[in-house]
């Protein structure tokens, strides 16, 4: 039986496991990634890869600003294209209150120094002609923000953790987690993989995975479906978010693909990649509503993967009781957009202790009641 | 190889680009799918898909058989929007 050494091994090969390696192995450190299946096979692979700035609080925002420059960045970084653009989003409210909401967003957004502003139904259909302004009240719009897509970009920081001397060992799962002098991995092939340090970064399956340790973490999975269609030629730049309660959200790719989804009312627990038979009527019904013209949109696939939940909205980054033991998890459905940051800053905390920027409202032992975050 | 031959023609990826992904350590169908984009155009991998299959078994040394197939996604072929909530509208 084979046994791999390391300083600090990450599990899950998704954009938090693969950017913390990159950092990690960027400062020397022998790093080794294990993921269950494919590089992105979980939450990232699944996700539509829209990067936005628009949050409702100080940390997030800074963390997507600083996610977004990286983004920017990585094609020269990387050597190929990770189909970075910065189309923008739309987020569109249909109500007073959505709206107060959002101003009271870009208030907190402006101080943070994001190009936001709160758009009249007029100004939202002059910069998306096919909007259907109907009963719209206002739109919250930031130009800087995009996509990329999670493939390309899983790809660059594999690239550059291995050119690092960091490993990856990947269809292989971990089946079991102890802690001796370091700790223990045993995977299912039968191997070892022995660390003092290790981060948890398993997405929907990093509840699972710490509970042999006795530590339960506040995470709950959910099913979120999408959708991508034919490619069309480019017609529409921004990300689309409706925020009524049957609202949707959607954009258009480099490559001409429409990509959408919406959130489930009521939300459909537990660790699910299995697609409903209600999904694609409502979907097409509601994107069609809001840009009349996608009626005409061939729909090619719809799947689903998992979004990690934490009862506050915001994710949990941070060491656990047990020393050496970190996770990065509860992404709510930004870890694609939060990732490069996010591994940036954890790489740095599992090395140095501490954290570059304030993180308290992404600490494990903080008061997890609902509220902070009023952009899901 | 000096010809570029095309294996996925809705999406434009050559046998050397499938090759290159196989190289790189992709083992399955699904990873082809998500990195390439292979068999994710209109056919939805119809023409593409038991040639990449093929592909991949012989790279691997496995039977074909042993490879297992990419998973059916609905609506299996391309459907236009409208026609999920035509007649459905009030």
């Amino acid at each position: 039986m084979s046994t791999v050494t390391c300083e600090v091994a990450v599990i899950g090969a998704g954009i938090i496991g693969t950017a913390t390696a990159h950092y990690l192995s960027a400062r020397g450190v022998d790093v080794v990634v294990i993921d269950r299946s494919y590089m992105g096979s979980g939450s990232t692979g699944r996700c539509i890869g829209g990067l936005r700035h628009q949050f409702s609080t100080p940390p997030s925002i800074r963390l997507m600003k600083e996610s977004i420059r990286l983004f920017s960045e990585m094609e020269e970084e990387f050597g190929h294209s990770v189909e970075f653009s910065q189309g923008g989003y739309l987020l569109l409210a249909h109500s007073d209150e959505m709206a107060a909401t959002f101003r009271a967003n870009i208030r907190v957004q402006r101080a943070e120094g994001i190009n936001v502003s709160l758009l009249d139904p007029k100004e939202a259909h002059d910069l998306v002609p096919q909007l259907n302004t109907e009963g719209l009240v206002a739109g919250a719009w930031c130009p800087d923000d995009g996509q990329a897509f999670p493939f390309a970009v899983l790809k660059g920081y594999r690239k550059r953790t291995e050119n690092a001397g960091g490993r990856f060992i990947l269809h292989n799962p971990v089946v079991n987690f102890r802690r001796n002098a370091n700790f223990e991995l045993f995977l299912g092939d039968g191997s070892i993989v022995e660390a003092p340090r290790v981060l948890l970064a398993a997405g929907p399956w990093t509840r699972e995975l710490a509970k042999p340790l006795g530590i339960d973490l506040p995470l709950a999975p959910e099913r979120h479906e999408a959708m991508i269609t034919e490619r069309m030629p480019r017609f529409l730049k921004p990300m689309l978010v409706d925020y009524r309660p049957d609202g949707c959200y959607f954009q258009q790719m480099l490559t001409g693909q429409v990509i959408g989804c919406y959130t489930p009312v009521p939300a459909v627990p537990g660790i699910r990649e299995d697609v409903s038979f209600e999904f694609l009527p409502q979907v097409a019904w509601r994107m069609s509503r809001l840009v009349p013209a996608l009626r005409n949109a061939a729909i090619l696939r719809h799947w689903a993967g998992c979004y990690t939940m934490t009862p506050d909205g915001n994710p949990v980054l941070d060491r656990t009781p047990l020393d050496g033991l970190f996770v990065a998890s509860g992404m709510c459905g930004h870890g694609f957009m939060f990732g490069p940051a996010m591994g940036h800053h954890m790489a740095d905390f599992i090395l140095d202790g501490e954290w570059g920027m304030d993180f308290s409202e992404f600490a494990l032992d903080r008061d997890f009641s609902p509220g902070a975050e009023t952009l899901k | 190889m000096n010809e570029r031959v095309v294996i996925c023609r809705c999406e434009d990826i050559t046998e050397e680009e499938v090759l290159d992904a196989i190289r790189d350590g992709a083992i399955s169908m699904e990873e082809l799918k998500r990195v390439l984009r292979v068999g994710m155009g209109p056919c939805q991998g119809r023409t593409c898909g038991s040639l990449i299959r093929a592909l991949l078994a012989r790279e691997l040394g496995v039977p074909v058989h042993s490879i297992k197939e990419w998973s059916r996604r609905p609506p299996l072929k391309p459907v236009p929007a409208g026609a999920f909530f035509q007649g459905e509208e009030s």
